[in-house]
């Protein structure tokens, strides 16, 4: 049977649900929305909010990848965009970008940092310090929002972060793909990637062969404040505006997109391209429901449905290629 | 025996929380000698052993390498040091490939602009080569999972990782595990061979028949204390057996050198 000829390939590679996932869902989005959904101008907006969450969920796969999870990327973000926009207007939009960077990666020290130094689980700490830069966020900024001038909206810095659209695609997108490109070859080509799906494996087995797990997970979490914050100052970058909110319940829709992508949560198994696989579907509905007129209110809501119900499709599948 | 140990350790203990697994356990262990460490489930073979390759740190006492104290505890420094490990529960990565277990954390590079790239041809062969001789089947490639492996090939694998980097010292924790009858007699070959290359083999098992024949010498551990350490041309299998059966105790005097 052709079918049971795909069973391999489908235990191979776990992000094949989201694309099946995907692709049913492009084809009901278009065919219900009476071109609305896809046009051109409207696949650039879906791939403006995925290369962000994407960006994000690329962090997050990398940290999951450890066996680890870091829920705290939404403040990232926050803080990112936050650094961004008031450094863009002041200094320089690049020196801004690299602050925000900066912010990022200090930011996930101090998650690895902690994880590692007080062996408390990753979901606890990054819960605590998701709190503590929200609130970080929401105290400097002190509930205003800033932006940066019309006037100042101009420049070659501008446009490449974020500010403008290449081949109609706004630039975040193609920081995005760089991302993922060399990120894939850190993971599958060089040692450190074979180390960081080790330690997600067994960190007990990558121990004993001298692998240096706390290092190993430092730097995934490290990786993944600088992407998530990043992605924040590309956002800003977009907006030309950020507030102390930005980014807010992000880390929920960057989890799913690796979950559903395919990243196993005990760790060890990651799929990158399943991940923006993931950012990309989550992105569709969103834009599916506010081009059909639903009201934004019903968003989160109809998220989780579409993703317990494409977990549960997914694990389906999955069972169903195990068997023989 | 004038020579210096090679490894010494000396007054150790260890603590698991309140549990202690280690007692004043002090042992000589001498290049060039093939060692039986025995002694029944939850005697400490395994704990003394995690010791010497740096996954646990102990509470109290010392061990010297070459006559040198060791200050910290990491396996990638007593990798560093020469010692290979053939650990029983942990050592495979099951979500890795064979070649990317074989090399895990000493992968081999080739790089461009400076840039580490793992060297993919390298891994795969030498990794496949190696572990074909210890029972690894034909039409399991380098590429596949470890966790799609049989009890036997994981072994295998653990077995030609340590003969491939084997330097001065190879411990094997029961290295006969899942083994095949024509498998175990080649793993026992290879400790006698190791040991005629000059290097320290420590041999962790429960049967002390079966170590008893390889073996220059044995340690028996009991509840995380050495109750016996006494050269095999001294005593018999059976009257080993019997200490071990009786919870007694046979010390040779070992003062330090």
């Amino acid at each position: 049977m052709a079918l049971s000829a795909a069973k391999p390939v489908i235990r191979r590679h776990t992000e094949i649900g989201i694309f099946l996932i995907g692709a049913i869902l492009i084809v009901i989005f278009a065919s219900t929305s009476e071109g609305r959904w896809a046009n051109l101008y409207n696949i650039g907006t879906i791939m403006q909010v995925t290369a962000t969450l994407g960006l994000m969920s690329l962090g997050v796969a990398i940290v999951i990848g450890t066996g680890e999870i870091d829920i705290s990327v939404g403040s990232t973000f926050g803080m990112g965009a936050l650094a961004h926009l008031w450094l863009a207007v002041r200094v320089d939009p690049v020196f801004a970008a690299l602050a925000a960077i900066v912010v990022g990666a200090a930011i996930g020290y101090v998650n690895g940092w902690l994880v590692t130094r007080t062996k408390t689980p990753s979901l606890i700490i990054t819960l605590g310090t998701l709190m503590i830069f929200r609130g970080i966020a929401i105290a400097l900024t002190d509930g205003f929002s800033f932006s940066i001038p019309y006037a100042a909206r101009n420049g070659w810095t501008y446009f490449l972060l974020g500010g403008g659209d290449l081949l109609g695609f706004n630039t975040a997108l193609f920081w995005l793909i760089a991302a993922f490109a060399v990120l894939i070859v850190v993971l599958k080509a060089m040692p450190f990637g074979n180390r960081l799906l080790a330690v997600g494996g067994s960190a007990d087995s990558a121990h004993s062969r001298g692998v240096r797990v706390d290092r190993i997970k430092l730097s995934a979490f490290v990786i993944c404040g600088t992407l998530a914050a990043f992605a924040g100052a590309l956002e800003a970058g977009k907006l030309g505006f950020a507030d102390g909110s930005m980014g807010r319940l992000m880390e929920l829709q960057a989890i799913a997109s690796c979950v559903l992508g395919g990243c196993l949560l005990a760790g060890g198994r990651i799929s990158l391209i399943g991940a923006l696989m993931g950012a990309f579907v989550l992105s569709s509905i969103q834009s599916y429901l506010v081009v059909t007129g639903v009201q934004p209110q019903w968003f989160i809501l109809i998220l989780g449905l579409i993703v317990v119900g494409a977990a549960y499709g997914d694990k389906s599948l999955r069972n169903w290629a195990i068997r023989k | 025996m004038t020579q210096q140990p090679l490894i010494q350790v000396k007054n150790l203990d260890l603590y698991f929380g309140a549990f202690h697994a280690l007692k004043n356990v002090s042992v000589d262990f001498n290049a060039g000698e093939l060692i039986g460490l025995v002694g029944d489930n939850g005697a400490g073979k395994t704990t003394l052993i995690r010791v010497l390759c740096g996954i646990h740190p102990p509470t109290k006492g010392e061990v010297f390498f070459d006559g040198k104290k060791v200050e910290k505890f990491h396996p990638k420094l007593a990798i560093d040091q020469g010692i290979e490990t053939i650990q029983q529960s942990v050592g495979l990565c099951d979500n890795l490939s064979i070649a990317r277990n074989f090399y895990l954390g000493r992968e081999p590079v080739k790089r461009i602009l400076g840039i580490p790239f793992l060297d993919f041809a390298k891994m795969r062969e030498k990794s496949s080569r190696v572990i074909r001789q210890f029972g690894l089947r034909e039409n399991v490639s380098a590429d596949d999972e470890v966790e799609r492996l049989s009890g036997g090939e994981r072994q295998s694998v653990k077995i030609g990782r340590a003969v491939e980097f084997k330097n001065r010292v190879v411990i094997m924790d029961e290295p006969t595990n899942h083994l095949s009858v024509r498998e175990r007699e080649h793993v026992n070959e290879l400790a006698v061979q190791l040991k005629e290359q000059g290097l320290l083999v420590i041999y962790i098992t429960h049967d002390i028949f079966q170590v008893h024949k390889l073996a220059d010498r044995i340690v028996i551990m009991e509840n995380g204390e050495k109750v016996a350490d006494a050269s095999t041309d001294s005593i018999s299998a059976e009257a080993l057996e019997d200490v071990i059966r009786q919870g007694g105790r046979l010390v040779e005097k070992q003062e330090a050198v």
